[in-house]
């Protein structure tokens, strides 16, 4: 063998070790990149694509990944993407109702119609049922947000990379997002009465 | 409640269960919340809120999903 074909062997065999490296690191991110994918989605067929997607693409782009910096802000950038180029976002914006109540606004609200005053039994009218659904309505944008930082646990700096929008916009956002998650569990905790 | 105080502390109390405060505005808000209850419990009730929310996504993945996203890897 000659020099160059040895030292070409090298490099292929050099890529390759890399590749399978990247991949084997990008799998055993999958079950936290999972739950930001199934917070994203409607249903988990669709979380369930939408994973498939977002590993199909990172496969294939992995050179594109700078070792040593965030793998899992990676996929999770590729994973926000490829969900809003799906046009999952058909979803009509949430009309401009004012939401000038305070942040207090559920508990106060909760507090009034259940007469108590002990934190512990405001609480108690919260169901993980009615947040799973509250949660879904919240349209894409504002999820998207919600999602990266209250189950991803990201910080607002790493959500504005993620979503490639300005920190400004991730605080507004989760802002809104937020007053909108209670407005729902406001409603369905009247409606369950 | 119109104290200027809980004013503050419901403007700034998402930020703090974020962890995105400065530190002299966390110790100011630990500082109220251990003063006033009014507050204190919506503090609380909001960080239970965050709880639920978390919860919403532990499902966890299908093991299926596991094995089709690992089938995805390129050939060697």
């Amino acid at each position: 063998m000659s020099e160059t074909s040895s030292e070409e062997a090298r490099r292929l065999a050099e890529g390759a070790r890399d590749r399978v490296r990247f991949e084997e690191d990008a799998l055993a991110l999958a079950d936290q990149v999972y739950r930001v994918a199934r917070g994203v989605s409607r249903s988990k067929e669709e979380a369930e694509d939408l994973m498939q997607e977002t590993y199909a693409r990172a496969f294939r782009s992995w050179q594109s990944f700078t070792p040593g910096t965030n793998l899992r802000a990676w996929l999770l950038r590729i994973l926000t993407n490829l969900n809003i180029d799906r046009g999952r976002r058909a979803q009509r914006t949430p009309d401009s109702q004012p939401l000038e109540e305070g942040d207090y606004f559920l508990y106060n609200r909760l507090e009034a119609a259940s007469g108590e005053t002990e934190e512990e039994r405001v609480l108690q009218r919260l169901s993980q049922d009615h947040v799973a659904e509250a949660l879904a309505a919240v349209p894409h944008d504002f999820r998207d947000v919600l999602v990266l930082v209250d189950i991803g646990e990201f910080s607002y700096a790493d959500a504005a990379q993620i979503l490639d929008i300005p920190i400004g916009t991730v605080m507004s956002r989760l802002h809104r997002g937020r007053r909108i998650l209670k407005q729902e569990l406001a409603d369905l905790a009247v409606e369950a009465q | 409640m119109s104290d200027p105080e809980c004013d503050w502390c419901e403007e700034v109390l998402q930020p703090y269960l974020d962890r995105e405060l400065d530190e002299a505005d966390q110790t100011k808000v630990k500082a109220h919340l251990a003063d006033c209850k009014w507050c204190d419990d919506r503090y609380k009730f909001e960080g239970h809120l965050r709880r639920l929310v978390r919860l919403t996504a532990v499902e966890p993945m299908d093991p299926g999903l596991k094995l089709k996203l690992s089938e995805l890897r390129l050939e060697l």
